[in-house]
């Protein structure tokens, strides 16, 4: 038997692919020997960007980085330059914050279960996570004025106040997909196919994560029970109780579960944050955004999104300009050296399958 | 528990000094001879995972900042460790050997600021294609220049009307 | 974990005949538009009556998106700016910073967000709005989405607005400490206290640097230059910035009309910045010596010409600096003991402490210019001797006469012209004071003279007793806003719309009183003063003390009758160019005697001039 190595592009244009994000591919046969990730299609310089625009002017960029969760992204620039300018949030700014953050996990969970759901050929369920992804942006529309990127967020609080009627429509959502989860179960989760193609997929033991990098479900489902929102809470994430789940294989299936686990505990979370909802004002004036300078410093902040630990290394010169900024993705460790370790010894049929299971977001690499 | 560590650190590294900023940061000068002993002591005492690693370009006084970052899992507390370089023909000695997935963040850096990063099997292109130019991180590279140079044949819109 | 598709049987599949008759989980949407929500972010619209062109959309715009266009068609407005805002719809990012920024509220985002179009040109559009704009934008009958485009867009579909909870500048104004009436009426202690250098530094820092005060400044200062070295704490180059246009600053921030203030853009729907405040802030906080020294950076060379200043108001002060720091050799005859003119013997001590005004004149004397006091020309000195000895003259001589209502019995004694005794209370002279006082007038001097009164009477007697009334209706009345309130404040009794009949008298020819009658209207169809009454409402105030402020008039004796045939003369004023120059080259004129009507435009007429007197002083040559 004469086996040789060939390349193959698992290009930026491929149905099993999320995103523009490339993959050549070392095969032999149908195993794959090698593979090396290539990033890059979405560079667009964002840090450098930023360096060019005011504290107040940079408020519009940083949710394009990530497209499937900018919520999180805003959140993660306004927590630096509150840390390094000291500004106080008030503290109904704060749960409409979780609020916001915990919907966009949502809509961030169920455009990832449609992607894999989509891509293992379970074209009903994806299609329904699809569509209580679009109520979720509905409501984002009510609230914030935009779809896809909200810009809602601003230092010193949020830009606007809730509208009339919008706990309301909030709660009645969440009833109303919490009614489905039965549906989803049976249709995916505890689907004797989806067993099948995903137990023992894209394996990954402790250590191994630990040692290349890994947080969020990838690590929570090699049984580690580590989140950020827990460990050092932010917003108004220690006066609501839920809990952080975890399963022990590491594998492609147990990284599903825990998504599946998260999204009840958001469900919960929102509707804690809507009964206790304090009165006040939710904006804290910052100063004139021509003139406004922080004082020379660096900080390093951190939150849970719905792909592990994003944070932001911002450093101030004293200057009305940011002098650095660095964020922090999660996609960066899980899209390059973890993919590139997991793949090797795969089989081709099961690269998207590996890939969406960490829940790589290629403009969250390349920035 | 940080305190102890912080002693420690003081007593054991040259030149090296211990800052908070608050109660879950620790911030640590180094020169650059001491980092790779220091980094093995860190794991040593638990600070198992490397978080992230940078650099600031501090042009004016022509130096470019390494920033690693070390995390634990059983405390909030994080340590950011500085690390100055001089900026005419920057190189640095690669932390492969501690840390597995220092690789491609010192390819990011390398392809953007330029440090040379030795024992790094792996400095190719990571964002940018066909760039040998310069590296555009720096502080003396300036965007707006560049598109206006780059692209002037576009004509602008007044030109259009 | 359990898996339900353990059990193979064939009955299996019949069990879903039971969704036959269950709605279907999707929903169906049919065919209909759906409005996008109340804060939908789309295309621009602006209120072009709103919109003042200040351009801070355009500073603020992350992409670089906005331009100002001059726009030619536009009515001239004071206070505005004859450009519009551009988009650039290739680069909006539609993140309504522009809006928040907005101060008047006149750039709003609306719920439209369709466009397509075969090239770029149409995407670089002026937003309007249906006010000003009928043919674009159509009502929701006519509107077709299938239409939907930048020309044809839905009126009345407002999306996100502004509001001023949440709005990126700071509309209110830092409070600043004045006096309250019951301790300010006991002295002539200067009321407003200044600000402290934290307050100065939290009210600078609301200046959005739009620069539509500059161009309403008569002396066209630089503002918002100025405002952000006091933000930066470097006062020095404030005082520089000011120095260039303005020689009397430490009058000016205290008394100056603050035309600036009115036009601020924050004041439209706030407070506007207190910019004569941090002028004062600045000027009273650099140290005389200090100022000297940053203000002869300005000098040039000597030069042998002599210039001869008649008055030392604030036009001939202004114009006496400008022209020292060009290097000329400068005289100023003034009548009265000291300099300063309307200043110091006009406007009361509790608006302007004469320790500001001798900081300011010290600066212009240690200069080298000659002030001679107590020199009245035509009097101690001929105009003919000055214009012999220079080879150019300014004249600057103001509004010192009182006008008079030549009502029957004004002549009498217990009556006062308002300028005279302003004269005696700056100078700390005694005088017989009524226990009630009648002021007729309603403008600046008749609140100056009042509110002095106040304080003498308060002393002398304990209570104060004082009428002002006025032909002006209470909105039309001349006087500043803040003088009116803080008069009421302190005592006064202000009885406006109506006009002084005549005096009053007792049976021992002592003045009782004053009679009025009302003012129906003031001026005639032709615009001319021509005040009608009506005589059957008559009403009659009591006082001992009748002091009249109606108005100012110039005193020309001194100029003599050869000069008086060659100068035009309209209504009182002296007709020049805008540079100051008379029908007589050598003679040139400014402030009150020009057009006035306060003390910044004075400074700016000195200014003008003194550029005037250089080119001509250079092309004799």
């Amino acid at each position: 038997m004469i086996t040789r190595e060939l390349e193959l592009y698992y290009g930026p244009q491929h149905l099993g692919m999320v995103g523009n994000f490339s993959i050549t591919l070392s095969v032999e046969g149908d195993t794959i020997v090698e593979a090396k990730a290539n990033p890059g299609y979405l560079h667009r310089g964002f840090e450098k960007l930023m360096e060019y625009r005011s504290w107040t002017q940079n408020l519009t960029l940083p949710c394009r980085i990530n497209v499937v969760e900018p919520d999180s992204m805003e959140m993660i620039y306004m927590m630096g330059v509150e840390s390094l300018a000291r500004i106080e949030v008030p503290e109904r700014a704060q749960y409409i914050r979780t609020i916001v953050l915990e919907l966009s996990r949502l809509a961030s969970h169920l455009f990832g279960a449609w992607a894999y759901a989509n891509m293992l050929g379970f074209d009903t369920v994806a299609q329904w996570a699809m569509a209580y992804r679009d109520f979720v942006l509905d409501l984002f529309e009510e609230l914030t004025g935009g779809r896809v990127y909200h810009i809602y967020m601003c230092p010193g609080g949020v830009r606007r106040d809730l509208p009339d009627g919008f706990e309301e429509k909030v709660m009645n959502f969440i009833k109303t997909l919490a009614g489905h989860v039965p549906d989803f179960d049976a249709a995916l989760f505890e689907n004797k196919l989806f067993y099948k193609r995903a137990k023992g997929i894209g394996q990954i033991s402790r250590q191994e994560a630990i040692e290349l990098g890994a947080t969020g479900q990838v690590l929570r489902a090699t049984g580690m029970a580590y989140d950020i929102r827990k460990v050092e809470p932010y917003a108004a994430y220690d006066k609501v109780k839920f809990e952080v789940p975890t399963r022990e294989d590491g594998d492609a299936y147990s990284r599903l579960w825990v998504i599946h686990d998260e999204m009840i505990q958001s469900a919960h979370i929102i509707m804690q944050c809507i009964e206790n909802l304090p009165k006040g004002k939710v904006y804290e004036r910052t100063p004139n955004p021509f003139k406004w300078k922080i004082p020379k410093g660096e900080t390093y902040v951190r939150i849970e999104s719905s792909r592990g630990e994003l944070g932001a290394y911002v450093v101030s010169n004293g200057g009305k300009n940011p002098y650095r900024i660095f964020f922090r993705t999660p996609s960066f460790t899980h899209g390059i050296p973890i993919l590139e370790k997991l793949l090797k010894g795969a089989n081709i049929a099961d690269v998207g399958n590996i890939m969406i299971s960490l829940y790589v977001v290629p403009p969250e690499i390349d920035r | 528990m940080s305190e102890e560590l912080a002693k420690e650190i003081i007593d054991n590294f040259s030149n090296t000094g211990v800052s908070y900023t608050s109660k879950y940061r620790m911030y640590i000068q180094t020169p650059k001879e001491e980092l790779f002993r220091l980094l093995e002591y860190l794991k040593d005492n638990g600070f198992k995972y490397l978080v992230m690693i940078t650099c600031v370009d501090w042009i004016n006084e022509n130096e470019f900042e390494l920033v690693y970052q070390v995390g634990n899992f059983n405390t909030p507390l994080r340590i950011i460790i500085q690390v100055r370089i001089p900026r005419n023909n920057p190189t640095y000695e690669s932390i492969i050997p501690i840390f597995k997935n220092a690789t491609d963040y010192e390819r990011e850096i390398h392809e953007l600021f330029g440090i040379v990063f030795d024992g790094n099997p792996k400095l190719t292109p990571l964002f940018l294609e066909d760039w040998q130019k310069f590296h555009p991180f720096k502080k003396d590279f300036d965007s707006r220049e560049y598109v206006k140079v780059t692209f002037d044949s576009i004509p602008t819109l007044e030109e259009y009307k | 974990m359990k898996s339900n598709t353990e059990k193979k049987s064939a009955l299996k599949p019949a069990k879903s005949i039971k969704y036959l008759f269950q709605k279907p989980i999707t929903f169906r949407y049919p065919f209909e538009t759906r409005d996008a929500s109340p804060r939908y972010r789309g295309f621009h619209l602006n209120d072009w009556e709103k919109c003042t062109g200040c351009g801070n959309c355009a500073d603020i715009c992350p992409t670089q998106a906005i331009t100002m266009v001059e726009i030619k068609d536009l009515p001239v407005e004071t206070g505005k700016k004859a450009e519009r805002p551009q988009i650039d719809y290739g680069r909006c990012c539609y993140c309504g910073l522009c809006v928040d920024i907005c101060p008047p509220g006149a750039l709003r985002l609306s719920r439209d967000y369709l466009h397509i179009d075969h090239g770029t040109e149409s995407f670089v559009y002026l937003p309007k709005d249906e006010k000003s704009d009928k043919e674009h934008f159509v009502t929701k009958d006519k509107y077709s989405i299938f239409q939907a485009n930048l020309g044809h867009r839905r009126a009345n579909y407002e999306g996100f607005v502004s509001e001023l909870n949440f709005v990126l500048f700071e509309p209110e104004r830092t409070p600043m400490n004045i006096e309250p009436p019951e301790v300010r009426i006991n002295s002539f202690i200067e009321e407003v206290k200044g600000y402290t250098a934290e307050k100065a530094k939290e009210e600078s820092e609301r200046c959005l640097e739009c620069k539509l005060c500059e161009d309403i400044c008569p002396a066209h200062m630089k503002i918002s230059d100025y405002i952000n070295y006091i933000y930066e704490d470097n006062l020095e180059d404030s005082v520089k910035d000011i120095y260039i246009d303005n020689p009397l600053p430490g009058v000016c921030g205290r008394v100056c009309t603050h035309k600036c203030e009115t036009v601020c853009s924050l004041g439209k729907r706030g407070e506007p910045v207190a910019i004569r405040w941090l002028k004062r802030y600045a000027v009273d906080n650099v140290d005389v010596n200090h100022i000297e020294d940053i203000v002869q950076v300005f000098a040039s060379s000597k030069k042998q010409h002599h210039i001869a200043i008649v008055g030392s108001g604030p036009s001939g002060l202004s114009a006496a600096y400008y022209l020292s720091l060009m290097g000329y050799k400068i005289t100023i005859y003034e009548a009265k003991p000291m300099a300063g003119g309307i200043m110091r013997y006009g406007i009361p001590k509790y608006r302007l402490p004469h320790e500001a005004l001798d900081k300011d004149i010290k600066i212009i004397q240690d200069m080298g210019v000659e002030i001679k006091t107590n020199t009245t020309v035509g009097k101690d000195i001929s105009f003919e001797e000055i214009k012999n000895t220079a080879d150019a003259v300014f004249i600057g001589t103001g509004f010192m006469k009182g006008r008079s209502t030549r009502i029957p019995g004004i002549d009498s004694e217990g009556c006062y012209q308002a300028l005279p005794l302003l004269e005696k209370i700056s100078s700390g002279e005694d005088f017989w004071l009524g226990k009630e006082i009648v002021v007729i007038g309603g403008g600046n001097v008749a609140f100056d003279i009042a509110r002095s009164l106040t304080r003498i009477q308060k002393k002398k007697y304990g209570e104060v007793k004082i009428t002002l009334t006025c032909l002006e209706k209470r909105d039309e009345m001349l006087a500043d806003e803040e003088e009116i309130i803080e008069g009421q404040e302190e005592g006064i009794t202000v009885k406006p719309g109506r006009g002084p009949k005549e005096v009053l008298f007792d049976n021992n020819h002592k003045v009782k009183g004053l009679r009025t009658v009302k003012c129906v209207k003031i001026f005639d169809e032709e615009g001319k003063f021509n005040p009608t009454y009506d005589e059957s409402d008559v009403e009659d105030y009591s006082g001992e003390m009748i002091v009249e402020a109606i108005g100012q008039a110039p005193d020309y004796s001194y100029l003599g009758e050869e000069i008086m045939k060659k100068l035009e003369i309209v209504r009182g004023k002296i007709i020049t160019d805008e540079y100051g120059r008379t029908s007589i080259p050598w003679l040139f004129a400014g402030g009150d005697i020009v057009h006035g009507p306060d003390v910044i435009h004075a400074i700016a007429d000195g200014h003008r001039a003194a550029q005037a007197i250089d080119t001509y002083l250079v092309n004799r040559k």
